[in-house]
């Protein structure tokens, strides 16, 4: 008798979790991204975010979409026992120019609400996102604007110019 | 007469099966791409691959993995170079990035990738196939690299200070001179 009132409370306990086990309860997540930040190292912009997702109810291996600049992708699973994720996304430079970005993500549930919202042409600010990574993005670097060897140029002409003006002005003096 | 009635018939069979059998399957084709405009050693390497499904239906348990980075010749700054997805539902495509870090020079043979899925929810074998393979590709030296496109800084600004006792000392010469002159001028006045 005592052993069926020990697991009833066992079971009370502990089923909301297996009941909430299609969404992730409390995420945590550590992350790390990667912009580009030089032209020589990539025609393209690219954004890379890792991030390992620990959720209280120790869901793993879930299905999530990410939210970049207005595009909805899958994510990526790099290391499923790790719960390790991964987020590629790439456009041309000018479509993507320095400043902040937030990558907002959904799991099934949100992203078919989100589908939904966008189908009926409703805007996807109002939808909740079980996190968000923010992204700094400093810009991408072409190269310098004024060569050096210019600026070295101009330098040595306007030092001559102060001379050739000195001398002409001391013999005009004579 | 007969024969060729029957390879007909065969034929046609044959390939309304197979387009059947193209139509519910889920059909990737895979590419993969260096997006540098130039490789430094030590420095990022960009690989992107793109997953396109052209087939009827999802691929599902999609596996792209590339063992073709020897750890010795590079290391893994940013990314993955194994990647899963669990569907990449048709027409539709996915983007994988990752970031290396080439740690010697010399040419690199960049080749292909391999993506293995299942093409539809029945069948129990896994497609395997290749991501396109980018090519040989040079990787430069980084001091040659410098070499050609660092802005030379401290070079110009060693030039600098070089030149300048050439300049400065007929300047402070003269300069000396002149006040001395201006100096006697103003007290003659």
């Amino acid at each position: 008798m005592a052993t069926t009132g020990l697991s009833i409370i066992v079971i009370t306990l502990f089923a909301p979790l297996f009941v909430a086990g299609d969404s992730c309860v409390g995420p945590s997540v550590q992350s790390k991204y990667y912009v580009t930040r030089e032209a020589a190292a990539s025609v393209d912009t690219v954004f890379i975010v890792e991030f390992q997702l620990t959720c209280k109810n120790g869901l793993k291996n879930m299905n999530l979409y990410a939210d970049v600049n207005g595009k909805l992708l899958p994510v990526t699973k790099t290391d499923d026992s790790k719960n390790k994720y991964q987020v590629s996304y790439s456009d041309e430079n000018k479509n993507l120019p320095a400043g902040h970005y937030d990558v907002r993500f959904y799991d099934e549930e949100g992203y078919a609400i989100l589908r939904k919202a966008q189908r009926s042409g409703e805007t996807n600010d109002s939808i909740k996102p079980l996190f968000t990574i923010p992204i700094n993005h400093p810009g991408v670097w072409k190269g310098p604007i004024v060569q050096s060897e210019f600026i070295a140029v101009v330098v040595a002409i306007l030092v001559w110019y102060v001379a050739h003006s000195a001398k002409s002005h001391l013999q005009s003096d004579k | 007469m007969k024969f060729h009635v029957a390879l007909f018939i065969l034929a046609v069979a044959f390939f309304h099966g197979y387009s059947a059998d193209d139509e519910d399957a889920g059909r990737l084709l895979a590419s993969k791409n260096v997006l540098n405009q130039y490789l430094v050693e030590g420095r990022d390497l960009t690989i992107e691959y793109r997953i396109y499904n052209i087939g009827g239906s999802a691929a599902l348990d999609v596996k792209l993995e590339d063992d073709t980075f020897p750890e010795a010749d590079f290391d893994i700054s940013s990314g993955s170079l194994v990647a899963k997805w669990d569907r990449i539902a048709p027409n539709t495509n996915v983007t994988h990035a990752v970031i290396l870090r080439p740690l010697k020079y010399g040419y690199f043979n960049f080749t292909a990738a391999t993506v293995s899925y299942l093409p539809s929810e029945k069948s129990s074998e896994r497609q395997v196939g290749y991501t396109s393979a980018p090519g040989e590709g040079g990787i430069v030296n980084s001091k040659d690299f410098e070499r050609r496109f660092s802005p030379h800084v401290l070079d110009w600004l060693v030039f600098a200070v070089m030149t300048l006792p050439s300049l400065g000392i007929p300047f402070l010469l003269w300069y000396s001179s002149k006040s001395k002159y201006d100096i006697s001028k103003a007290k003659k006045n």
